[in-house]
């Protein structure tokens, strides 16, 4: 069995490998494999990466695909200290040119709907070299190296590359498990991307218990989904608020007959409605129910259980464990006091300490404490409260995207000048969608929309236009998105 | 009808129209995610002008499965 001090998540996995190992690990279609052969392939993955000269400190490109190698070779890579930049398989090309462009990565796994120019090393071509990791050779790290660069997106619409290391990864995973109470007799339906750091972090959640992950391709197959849970004596799930849009739109109060087997459901990334809780509670009366507040930077910093705070819904919750602060900061990054509004900040075991790129650094931490750019306070309950948002990205369904990406695929079309906000989606699926003002031009909406569907993924484009003479814009220029709001 | 159906699903995932196929079942693709089938959903409501009863929403789980309730819909 592999020896890795630096990850407490190997670690772990290495531990029920010992322990239980022909206990169920993952489970996809009719595959299903034992905690004893997890490790082993882990083994044989990282055996593969080294025959390919791939060493400590290198950058590997892994998209995000539910097969049991993106598994293997995410694990193997931390094993190796080798970095894991894990992407989305349905990422725009520019995404991911610019992603390639700075990481550098040596070899790419999986593939890309538009990876045009790359070249990516299909799962099914990887080889598990089982019994011939030289394990007296493998490199000495820290739990402080970096484990993972996942991508978000950044206020300007250029991606911010996070640094997660070794130990915020475990500490995220040891925290959620703490507060979620999930435990080795435990089997999970893994249908959330596992591009994000929801989904990466729920597989790491169960993984290090000892429990059963089961992995679903997405949500969108809903009668499969529910089979699943039924077939695989599910005991729990993560997802976004639009997911559970699209549960309620497709299948009303069926997912209710679940009630007497899921002990946890985990929802994040995006607010959700009171009458939505207070109708998922009274689904699943006794389920733990944890919302959890968090980014990418910061993992799971708070959570709230709806049947614990049923008198306090509104509250996004209070530190995810000991190991994790709060606080309220103006903004000279001074404290402010109970009840006033100001900057959430948040530091603890799972925050990083920096992005990938020193610039994206600027303006994002106050010492250590991680700036989130949301805007709340606390209450003199000690729970916290969210009032609005610094940052002015728009989370449609738990996808964070930047208003200047989509204003600059407008602008490319020959519109002389545009501004995107967010707007409650008028369906009430993905909680925020864009909406476009547009300096008057020749060229139609239906126009517009056509080309732009060529240049952005269909979540990016604006749901609703409006034609302006002119846009707000600061005296240096800058657009002034929030007079747009009024 | 069926090539109409085709034609939007390929539309709203942006996908070539010979990917949609008869077989093809929302979440085989990375575009016919939960949002993609949303949107396939209402805008076929929308621009074939029919509303799919509730309860046959959570089986329209393929292309074969949206083209056989459209005919039914439309009468074909």
């Amino acid at each position: 069995m592999f020896d890795a001090p630096h990850s407490q998540v190997l670690r772990l996995i290495a531990a029920q490998a010992v322990n239980t190992p022909d206990k169920v690990a993952l489970v996809t279609g009719l595959q299903r494999v034992t905690y004893a052969q997890l490790a082993d392939h882990v083994e044989g993955a990282a055996a593969y990466l080294r025959a390919r000269g791939i060493k400590s400190g290198d950058h590997i490109l892994l998209s995000a695909q539910k097969e049991l190698e993106f598994v293997y070779l995410y694990l193997a890579a931390h094993l190796l200290g080798i970095v894991n930049v894990v992407i989305d398989s349905a990422a725009p090309k520019e995404r991911l040119d610019y992603i390639i462009g700075i990481v550098h990565p040596v070899a790419m796994f999986g593939g890309a709907v538009d990876a045009e120019g790359y070249d990516f090393i299909p799962f099914n071509e990887v080889t598990l070299n089982h019994d011939k990791l030289d394990k007296d050779i493998l490199p000495s790290l820290e739990p402080t190296d970096v484990a993972d660069v996942m991508f978000t997106t950044g206020t300007t619409g250029m991606p911010k590359g996070v640094c997660l290391t070794h130990a915020n990864i475990a500490g995220s995973a040891s925290n959620t498990n703490g507060f979620i109470g999930t435990c080795a007799d435990d089997v999970e339906a893994l249908a959330l991307p596992l591009s994000h750091s929801f989904g990466l972090g729920r597989l790491r959640c169960v993984l290090t218990v000892g429990a059963t992950l089961v992995l679903v391709g997405n949500f969108a197959n809903l009668k499969a989904f529910f089979n699943v849970i039924t077939q695989e004596h599910v005991t729990g799930f993560g997802m976004v608020p639009a997911v559970w849009q699209y549960i309620k739109r497709l299948s009303g109060r069926r997912i209710g007959q679940f009630a007497h087997q899921l002990r946890y459901i985990e929802i994040g990334s995006a607010a959700l409605p009171i009458e939505d809780k207070l109708m998922l509670m009274d689904l699943f009366p006794d389920t733990r129910i944890c919302m959890h507040y968090g980014l990418t930077e910061a993992s799971r910093a708070m959570f709230c259980e709806f049947h614990e705070s049923a008198d306090d819904l509104d509250t996004i919750g209070h530190p995810a464990s000991s190991q994790v602060e709060v606080c309220v900061l103006d903004d000279n990054g001074e404290s402010v006091a109970d009840g006033v509004d100001g900057e959430i900040c948040v530091r603890g075991n799972m925050v990083i300490s920096s992005y990938f790129l020193d610039s994206d650094n600027h303006d994002s931490f106050f010492g250590d404490w991680f700036r989130t750019g949301d805007w709340g306070h606390k209450g003199a309950n000690g729970s916290f409260y969210l009032t609005g948002r610094k940052k002015e990205l728009i989370n449609v369904g738990g996808e964070k995207v930047s208003p200047v990406t989509i204003e600059k695929a407008i602008m490319s079309l020959g519109i002389p000048d545009c501004a995107c906000i967010a707007i409650p989606d008028p369906n009430g699926v993905l909680g925020e969608v864009p909406k476009a003002f547009l300096l008057k031009s020749d060229i139609s909406i239906d126009e517009i929309r056509q080309e732009l569907l060529r240049l952005l993924p269909p979540h990016e484009i604006p749901v609703q236009w409006e034609w302006v003479d002119e846009l707000p814009r600061t005296s240096s220029g800058k657009i002034q998105r929030l007079k747009l709001k009024k | 009808m069926e090539d109409q159906v085709k034609e939007i699903i390929a539309r709203v995932l942006n996908v070539e129209i010979g990917d949609i196929t008869d077989g093809l079942s929302s979440g085989d693709i990375p575009q016919w995610d939960s949002v993609g089938n949303l949107a396939i959903i209402s805008t076929i409501e929308q621009e074939l002008n029919i509303e799919f009863p509730l309860e046959v929403l959570f089986d329209l789980t393929s292309v074969q499965s949206i083209v056989n309730e459209v005919n039914l819909l439309m009468n074909v």
